[in-house]
Order: structure tokens, then C-alpha cells, then sequence
């Protein structure tokens, strides 16, 4: 069974927002609510200043907190490693929120448009009408995955090929090659979640 | 824990610390009705704090099923799908949530039944005959069911902050401990409140206002406790106890929890228990600044919460 995950190198990651807005299509997410957001900050002062961009995503950790903490048993974690909100069994209790260390979780207690407060017929569409008083989180794309052997669309979509998706259990995979020969490094492994996510430098 | 570095830009955050948001006032006040009921349960059961009768039913039951229920229902009002609350009973092997919930219910079932056999109903005791009436058998196990699950109920909204990874400052069991001191503290409190009407005799009012003073220390101390432990830790503790000492949460952490939640209680006690012959008055407003103290105390940890950041 494969563990999928991603790798993420920061050296190619240029800014450009294109991973986390084709998430939003995708996934057809309502305004407030990011799957895949990346961070920015301004280090250093001249001559020497330069801007750091880091994309995120939820980890899916094999040993995820969240899951530990819900309390009616809605987030599962899949056999191939994907951890997923099942939002028919949630009560919106932000027990996951408050315990993932990567803030990966989204609380919606409210859905309106991103163009006033009536939902346009694409956001009637897309949007999930069951989504109100539940959390939200990345699915890693396992609709794609499911059909078969897609990407996951923040994957598919990153122009300078920052985001390498693929089997973490298969060691001649691109990622557990990346992994290996560059260091790859998990995000405060010190929270003991072991993420199925790692950054290269 | 050592400092923590980011590996990715060896030891510059991209991330700041980002204080929590998702919870607040609602749960302060869920957590402070749970732990005072639970406690003045608790304090009925062991040490035979009853604070009068109702309908020959001890107050102190009654309230303590009142804060309990009122602290349940907070809960249940900030789901965000009420009507799926049934479903938070699912997990109790990992979710500290849901082993509350669970208690919770356990106590106001088992503390309901054992209560509602003491109601005195015109001159009579209609329920008396219940087999669990009074201190049978199987009353003296309803309440021992009913006072272990009050003592769960009293910590696991601590144990709850404990167990979260994700914010160091929440992530230690001096939170529990606090919840704990505190509840006793609190319910201590109430009956020290409760005495200015009823007849208690001067040396009873000595031992109480005795634990409540024991209490108020301990609850200081693990306050102190928490605070060095924050600085000493984790980088992103340490900015939840600075924004507790010096920030946005000065006044009601340092001046509502401390001073008049904690230090000004512990020294009216003080001089109202040993002073002169026992004060009633002072020991009541004692155990009054006690009470929102408490509340706030609650309030601000759960604020001052912050996540780390990982990246």
C-alpha cells in the first residue's frame, strides 16, 4: 500500500500563488478557507534582504493529532496515508483545530459569496452546502488520486515544479529519492506527528 | 525543551507565533461551571458540605447538577452541529472530549438519581423506597460513580489544553492541576459565601476557610509554576506568558487572576480565619473575589494560547 505524500523545494518555490489558488478551484473552497496557503516573509536587511515563500498544505501524519483528538470519530486516516474530515459525522467541536501544530484545520461557521453575502450559481455549485458548523481541511486531493493515478491539483499546477507529489513507502520514487539524497526535513517533528510532508532546503 | 530551530532557514521563522481564536469565552465559562460543580459535589460527598436543603435535597447537589448542566449546554451551544452532540461520545480512547462528555453525562444521571431520592414532597418522602435511597448500598455506589465522574469532569477541560501539541504554553499538566486547585478552591469558596446565612459553627468555618487559603496558595503556586515553566520552555510559551505579564492580557491575568483572584482572597482569608475570632464577612468576600478570579484565570490561559510556529 503506498503512504502518499509530497516534497517541497524551497529553492524553486517562486511566489507565485498558483498552487493555492488551484486548490481553491479544485476544491471549491469558500472565502476564508485555504487548503494550501503559502507564507511569505521579508528576511534580512540590504544588501542581503530576500523574501522566503512557503508553501503549506495539511501534512497528513501518520500519527495525526487531530484524529486523536475528535471526538465523535469524523477524521480517519486512510490506508494510504490520507487523513480526511468526514463532514456528515463532525459537530464542529475545533478539537482538531486546536491540537494540529500546523493549523491545517478551518473552522466554517459561516458560507457567503466572495462577492457579497448571495452565493453566485458557480459558488451555489461548488461550495459544500453541508459545510456550515463543520472543519475543513486538505484532502491531499483523493478524488483525483481515486479516479486514478492523478496528481493532486496544487501539484499538477506549480509551474516550477516545487511541489513533487508521490509514494513515500516506494524507495525508488522521486520524492523518497529527494528526501534521501537532500535532507528532506518534516516541520516541527518535535510534535511527534510524523508528517507525510517534507520541505527541501 | 531546548530551543527549537527551523531547519529550513536554519533558525529564522517564516511563521510568527499566532495566538489561538477558534475559543474563548464560551469555554471559559463551560470549563469554570464544570469544575465548580463537580467540586461542590464532590466536597458534599467527602467531607459533608451540604449548604442546606431544597425540598430535602442538599443545595450543594443541586447546584453542583445546576453548574454542571449549565456548563453542558454551553458546550453543546458552541458546537458547531448541536444536534450531533451524541456523536462526541464516540471516542473516549483518545479524545479527552469525549471522555468528558461521557462523564458528564454519567454524573448527572447517577447525581441525579441518588438526589431526586432525598425530595421531600408535603410532609413526606415519596421516593424514599427507591433502592438507592439514602446511604444503602447502592446509593453509597451512585455517589462514588457520581464523584469519580465529577472528578473527570473537574479535569479534563484541562487535560483537553494538556494534550494539545500544537500550543506549547496549553501543553502541560499544570493545567489540570490549576483547574483542579482552583474548582476546590471555588466551591470551598461557596460554602464560605453560603455561611453568612447558615448556621456554621466557628470551628467549621476555621477548617474551611483553613482549605480554602490551602487552596488559593496551591492554585497561586502552580500559577507561578506555569508561568516559569512557559518562560523556561518554548520560545512561542514564552511569548503567551509575556502577552500574560506585560500585553493585552495584563489586567485581567495580573490584576483580575492574581491580585484580586488569588493574593487579595488568600490574605482576607488569612486575617478573617486567624486574625481575630472567625470573620464571616471577610471570609465571604474572600471567597467572592475567589469566583471570577477563577473565571478570568480560565480565560486568559485559554487566550494567551499561541501556536508555534513550524515553519
Amino acid at each position: 500500500m503506498p503512504r502518499w505524500g509530497m516534497v517541497i523545494d524551497l529553492a524553486r518555490c517562486v511566489g507565485c500563488y498558483a498552487c493555492t489558488i488551484a486548490c481553491k478551484v479544485e476544491n471549491g473552497t469558500p472565502p476564508g478557507v485555504w487548503y494550501a496557503p503559502v507564507y511569505e516573509r521579508e528576511v534580512g536587511s540590504y544588501p542581503t534582504a530576500k523574501r522566503l515563500f512557503l508553501p503549506t498544505l495539511c501534512y497528513h501524519c501518520k500519527n495525526p493529532p487531530c484524529m486523536k483528538a475528535c471526538p465523535t470519530k469524523a477524521i480517519s486516516k486512510r490506508e494510504d496515508g490520507i487523513v480526511l474530515v468526514d463532514r456528515e459525522k463532525c459537530c464542529g467541536s475545533r478539537a482538531c483545530v486546536a491540537a494540529c501544530p500546523y493549523g491545517a484545520l478551518t473552522f466554517v461557521d459561516e458560507i457567503k459569496g466572495e462577492f457579497g453575502d448571495e452565493l453566485n450559481p458557480w459558488e451555489r455549485a461548488r461550495y459544500p452546502q453541508d459545510g456550515v458548523g463543520t472543519v475543513h481541511k486538505c484532502t491531499l486531493c483523493s478524488h483525483r488520486i481515486d479516479e486514478g493515478n492523478h496528481e493532486p491539483a496544487c501539484v499538477q499546477t506549480c509551474p516550477t515544479h516545487c511541489r513533487i507529489f508521490g509514494d513515500l513507502e516506494d524507495p525508488g520514487s522521486e520524492v523518497s529519492k529527494l528526501i534521501r539524497e537532500r535532507n528532506g526535513a518534516q516541520p516541527r517533528p518535535e510534535a511527534g506527528t510524523d508528517p507525510s510532508v517534507y520541505y527541501l532546503r | 525543551m531546548a530551543a527549537v530551530t527551523n531547519p529550513f532557514t536554519a533558525g529564522t521563522w517564516i511563521m510568527e507565533p499566532k495566538p489561538q481564536n477558534f475559543w474563548g469565552v464560551p469555554h471559559t465559562s463551560w470549563f469554570f461551571a464544570m469544575g465548580v460543580g463537580g467540586a461542590l459535589f464532590i466536597n458534599r460527598v467527602l467531607f459533608g458540605i451540604e449548604l442546606g436543603r431544597i425540598l430535602g435535597m442538599t443545595v450543594a447537589d443541586l447546584l453542583g447538577m445546576i453548574l454542571i448542566g449549565i456548563g453542558g449546554l454551553i458546550l453543546i451551544g458552541d458546537l458547531g452541529k448541536p444536534l450531533r452532540v451524541l456523536r462526541a461520545l464516540l471516542n473516549p480512547r483518545t479524545s479527552w472530549i469525549s471522555v468528558g462528555a461521557i462523564a458528564d453525562f454519567v454524573f448527572l444521571i447517577f447525581a441525579g438519581l441518588w438526589v431526586i431520592a432525598d425530595l421531600e414532597w408535603q410532609g413526606g418522602r415519596p421516593l424514599a423506597g427507591l433502592p438507592w435511597a439514602g446511604n444503602s448500598p447502592l446509593g453509597i455506589a451512585f455517589q462514588v460513580i457520581a464523584a469519580a465522574a465529577a472528578f473527570i469532569v473537574i479535569v479534563y477541560p484541562g487535560l483537553v489544553l494538556a494534550a494539545s501539541p500544537s500550543i506549547p504554553f496549553w501543553n502541560t499538566t499544570l493545567i489540570p492541576l490549576q483547574f483542579l486547585s482552583f474548582a476546590f478552591a471555588s466551591a470551598v469558596g461557596l460554602a464560605l459565601i453560603f455561611a453568612l446565612w447558615l448556621p456554621v459553627p466557628p470551628a467549621l468555618l476555621t477548617a474551611w476557610a483553613s482549605a480554602e487559603i490551602l487552596l488559593l496558595a496551591v492554585t497561586l503556586l502552580l500559577f507561578v509554576a506555569h508561568l516559569l515553566q512557559g518562560t523556561a520552555s518554548h520560545a512561542t510559551a514564552k511569548v503567551a506568558v509575556t502577552r500574560l505579564l506585560k500585553g493585552e492580557l495584563h489586567v485581567p491575568f495580573v490584576w483580575g487572576t492574581l491580585i484580586a483572584g488569588l493574593l487579595l482572597p488568600l490574605f482576607l482569608g488569612l486575617y478573617g480565619a486567624y486574625a481575630a475570632s472567625p470573620a464571616p464577612g471577610l471570609l465571604a468576600l474572600s471567597a467572592l473575589l475567589a469566583l471570577p478570579g477563577n473565571w478570568l484565570s480560565k480565560y486568559t490561559v485559554i487566550k494567551a494560547g499561541n501556536y508555534a510556529p513550524f515553519l
